[in-house]
């Protein structure tokens, strides 16, 4: 099986706080991977090391590795703007651009530099419709997206970040903002998405993890306590403190 | 069709993006460094102008700082005088307009239902955004009439009403709504619950209002008072026109005329080189000073009397 | 008993917070009756497109038509004109604030001699036609009566409106030539001064606080440096408006000198005004920009944008309004500006000023014309109002921005 990220002994540090203790992990291309844990144990912080979006935080040191493509992505030589092309990334509350639905797409690609009208109503189109929400707004591409509602913002966001061609896509917790309805057609999506993409994915929820995911780490305080396929953690975890999780013992 | 826009993924423009951030972020930050070098600026340029005619001992120091006659006519520059009556009408202006504005911001905050609140705000804004000058008119028009109808009224006379008394009036409305606007946020600044605590404890909501509120937010209300006397100190053109320019002082009787640091600056401003030109900025410094220093001391109280409530 | 003196005190503890209020409005009521009593009379357009200073006049009557006849008087003239039935010309009194008696155009029959009048002065205009206007001031008729005589009639001669018409009715045949002055007044040349203030000003603060605003939230971490700077910068404020004067006219002048002007100039006080200006944009800037939400920021960066496309295409399209309001503020600011302005600009009020001459801004033309001997409150008066109604719709602008921004976020 392919792996498409290799984290080595990552640490990361939020000034002299520990943040993540000495990560490893193999994450399987085209699979989805969920990240669960109790709040704060470190999930969304590994998966914002990724794309490194934790470049932008004050005092927030790495060590390790994380290597994609026979790089390690904290290397000086990589490029940032070029890892985050490849590693998109969808958050917690749906984002959308204060402009129309049209230029919330293009955005990326307008930003790689794509200036032809043509190509960039081609990846509109496309990303709608491969984020199933071509149906309910091509008569309005032209609109703002604020007034989308909330699920499809969301979808938007995703559709945004599939424009972009990335090879992986992270979500951090996206379908906690939504209500059920909303959360499914997301779910659904991931597993479309699946074919194309590689997801690692945030989430709170463990009936979401058991859905969606193919491989699920479980995050306990900065480390991972355990790391193995979906189906073997939560039919019969190694460590006692995934069970106790798992099972609603504490959360 | 598929891979579009990874064809447009090009190291290149990456790498030239990256370098584009570094760039702009220069720019960026020579912008700040440009914009908060200007007070260096300002300190640095008038302090070196300031202190020629002493250094050229066209001035004695001594004499500058302690003189009590101001005669340009004569070479004479005497600060001294100056000084005292800038901080007598500044702080008159201040003793004036603090209980007004303290009180009317406790009116707007608390007591007032929400239209008329909104209306007082309206007022106090539109107060503030008068220009100085438009004061200044003002100030001459009418505060002059009402001094020299008072002074006539005790049996005393005044130059046109030009006075020191004038000035305080004068400085007394401009610095009203700037105390008024700082205290009000401050009131509401204040924990509805330190309130619900005092009412629950018998307390009327006037005297809660003045006991409990005006003594939470009285941090707040000090910070808009210096910031009140600082601009009754800089204040210049509106002083000028009522203000007489004495050439000598200090001055104690409020209906006789006066000279603060600003009114003196702008006296006379047809030099533009040679000693009578430079004193302006000794005077400047001097101003700074004045300013710098009570902002100090009265931060110094701020903070004490911050500490007394815990 | 106790309960009463509780409500007694109470009521009167209320009581002065209301008065307090009060006092603060009848202040600006009083500013505004003062200011529209004395001004309003003055309020009109040849207040906003006249010269401030008067022009002199030498006009000669035409050969073909200078000479007496009869005329209407029209059914609207004021009572307090005269009007010379002989030559169709009507006068009035006038004082003006320097308690100087004057004689004022105020009728001119369209066929009147006076209607036909040429340029007497020496110089490339002579012999062209010029024409009278109502308000201007006749100075000095001169004519010849039925014997060829010549004689004179004027305020030059102490005269008033009454005595001039009646010399003309009774006494002159033909006109000869007439001396007369333009109302002068008005502040056409303040008003374009105050706007290359405005121009100069937001020109050269604009991008440099925009920019300094945006480095200071988007990029500044929190080190000495930085600190520094947002240290000088929150400085700038308390400084008075004079000293920035002082410091426009010492290093500033240099600049404006290379530009190759002599005197203090219009451009010297546009570049002292956009230092004042400063903290004014880049707070403005600043707190639009605090309420653009951060998870845009990371969607952008998410999207394989750079920090400079975020900026341009993300953040700096939300901070619009904000940046709005601090131009509106600005604006406000230099209008109202006049300490610094007396340095960098000088007080000569000037009719047609360019960026590199004296002139003086409105604010600055209050000032002009009432440290004189003798202060014209009226004109004073009638530019605050135009002050006062400037602010004052830049201060509802600002009102209306802030309401908007905040709608738009919550």
């Amino acid at each position: 099986m392919e792996t498409i990220f290799k984290v080595e002994n990552l640490n990361l540090y939020y000034g002299a706080k520990q943040a993540l203790k000495s990560l490893n992990l193999d994450i399987r291309k085209h699979h989805v991977t969920a990240l669960i844990g109790p709040s704060g144990c470190g999930k969304s912080t590994f998966l914002r090391c990724l794309n490194r979006m934790n470049d932008l935080i004050e005092g927030c040191r790495i060590e390790g590795k994380v290597m994609m493509d026979n790089e390690n992505i904290f290397d000086r030589q990589v490029n940032v703007v070029e890892l985050r092309t490849k590693v998109g990334m969808v958050f917690q509350k749906p984002n959308p651009f204060p402009m129309s639905i049209f230029d919330n797409i293009a955005y990326g690609p307008r930003c790689q530099g794509i200036k032809n009208k043509k190509l960039l109503s081609e990846i509109v189109e496309r990303s709608l419709k491969q984020a199933a929400l071509w149906d309910e707004v091509h008569d309005r591409l032209h609109e703002s997206a604020m007034a989308l509602s909330g699920g499809q913002q969301q979808r938007l966001c995703i559709a945004r970040t599939i424009a972009m061609e990335p090879e992986v896509i992270l979500m951090d917790e996206p379908t906690s903002a939504l209500d059920p309805i909303a959360t499914a057609k997301i779910e659904e999506l991931i597993e479309e998405l699946k074919q194309e993409y590689t997801i690692v994915i945030v989430t709170h929820s463990m009936q979401q993890a058991s859905r969606v995911s193919d491989d699920t780490a479980f995050f306990l305080l900065g480390e991972i306590v355990e790391f193995n396929t979906t189906q073997d953690i939560f039919q019969n975890p190694a460590d006692k403190r995934t069970e106790d999780y798992i099972t609603g013992r504490f959360g | 069709m598929r891979t579009n826009v990874k064809s447009y993924r090009n190291q290149k423009r990456n790498r030239h993006k990256i370098r584009r951030d570094k760039i702009l972020k220069a720019l960026f930050f020579t912008a700040a460094l440009v914009s908060a070098s200007a007070i260096a600026i300002i300190v640095i340029f008038i302090t070196q102008k300031g202190i020629t005619p002493f250094l050229n001992g066209d001035v004695s120091l001594v004499r500058f700082m302690f003189g009590t006659q101001w005669r340009q006519d004569q070479g004479v520059y005497g600060v001294g005088y100056i000084v005292i009556n800038t901080l007598l009408t500044s702080f008159g202006a201040l003793l004036l307009a603090f209980p007004i504005s303290v009180l009317s911001a406790l009116f707007i905050a608390k007591i007032a239902p929400k239209p008329i609140a909104s209306f007082m705000t309206t007022i106090i804004e539109l107060l503030a955004s008068i220009p100085s000058v438009v004061y200044g008119v003002f100030a001459a028009g009418v505060i002059t009439k009402l001094v020299m109808n008072m002074a006539a009224g005790l049996g005393l006379s005044t130059a046109g009403g030009s006075s020191q008394l004038a000035v305080i009036l004068l400085l007394a409305i401009m610095i009203t709504p700037t105390i008024t606007s700082l205290s009000i946020a401050a009131i509401q600044a204040v924990d509805r619950d330190l309130e619900l605590g005092s009412l629950a404890l018998g307390a009327t909501p006037t005297q809660t209002r003045f006991k409990v509120v005006l003594t939470s937010a009285k941090s707040g209300i000090f910070a808009g008072a210096i910031l009140g006397i600082g601009r009754a100190f800089g204040e210049a053109t509106a002083v000028a026109m009522v203000a007489g320019n004495k050439m000598f002082g200090p001055t104690f009787h409020p209906f006789d005329i006066t000279r603060t640091l600003t009114s003196t600056m702008l006296s006379g401003l047809k030099e533009t080189t040679g000693l009578d030109y430079d004193i302006r900025f000794s005077v400047g410094i001097v101003l700074m000073v004045v300013i710098l220093l009570s902002n100090l001391l009265l931060n110094a109280i701020r903070k004490k009397i911050g500490k007394v409530s815990g | 008993m106790k309960k009463c003196n509780i409500r007694k005190s109470d009521m009167a503890l209320n009581g002065i917070t209301y008065l307090a209020s009060l006092l603060c409005e009848l202040i600006l009521l009083s500013v505004f009756v003062f200011t529209f009593s004395k001004g309003s009379s003055l309020i009109n357009w040849d207040l906003l497109k006249n010269d401030y200073w008067s022009k002199n006049y030498i006009v000669e009557s035409s050969a073909d038509h200078n000479t007496a006849s009869q005329y209407e008087k029209p059914d609207d003239l004021s009572h307090e004109a005269y009007f010379s039935r002989r030559w169709g010309i009507a006068l009035v009194d006038h004082v003006s604030h320097e308690k100087e008696k004057q004689v004022l155009i105020e009728y001119i029959d369209p066929k009147s001699p006076f209607a036909s009048v040429v340029d007497g002065s020496a110089g490339q205009n002579k012999g062209k036609e010029l024409n009278l206007q109502v308000g201007m001031r006749l100075e000095k008729i001169d004519f010849e009566d039925q014997n060829g005589t010549a004689g004179i009639t004027g305020t030059i001669l102490s005269e008033n409106a009454e005595t001039v018409v009646k010399n003309l009715d009774q006494t002159a045949e033909t006109l000869t030539s007439a001396y007369v002055k333009t109302a002068g007044g008005g502040i056409r040349g303040s008003i374009i001064a105050t706007g290359y203030l405005i121009l100069v000003s937001l020109l050269i603060a604009l991008p440099i606080g925009i920019a300094a605003a945006i480095y200071l939230n988007e990029y500044a971490t929190k080190n000495r440096v930085n600190q520094l700077i947002r240290t000088g910068i929150e400085m700038l404020t308390g400084v008075p408006s004079i000293i920035y004067g002082l410091m426009g006219v010492t290093v500033l002048f240099p600049i404006t000198k290379a530009f190759g002007a002599t005197t203090t100039n219009v451009l010297l006080g546009g570049i002292t005004m956009s230092i004042i200006l400063l903290p004014t944009i880049i707070r403005a800037t600043e707190e639009a920009l605090l309420v653009v939400p951060q998870n845009l920021r990371d969607a952008s960066l998410a999207l394989g944008a750079n920090q400079s496309q975020t900026i341009f295409k993300i953040i700096l399209p939300c901070a619009v309004p904000g940046i709005l309001s601090g131009v509106l503020l600005s604006i406000g600011r230099v209008i109202g500006e006049s300490a610094a302005l007396i340095y960098t600009m000088g007080t000569f009020i000037s009719d047609a000023p360019t960026l590199l001459t004296q002139g003086t801004s409105m604010a600055v033309h209050i000032w002009s014309i009432m440290s004189g001997e003798q202060p014209n409150f009226e004109l004073a008066s009638a530019i605050s109002i135009i002050l006062l109604i400037f602010v004052f719709l830049l201060n509802i602008g600002v009102k209306w921005i802030s309401r908007r921004l905040q709608k738009e976020w919550h």
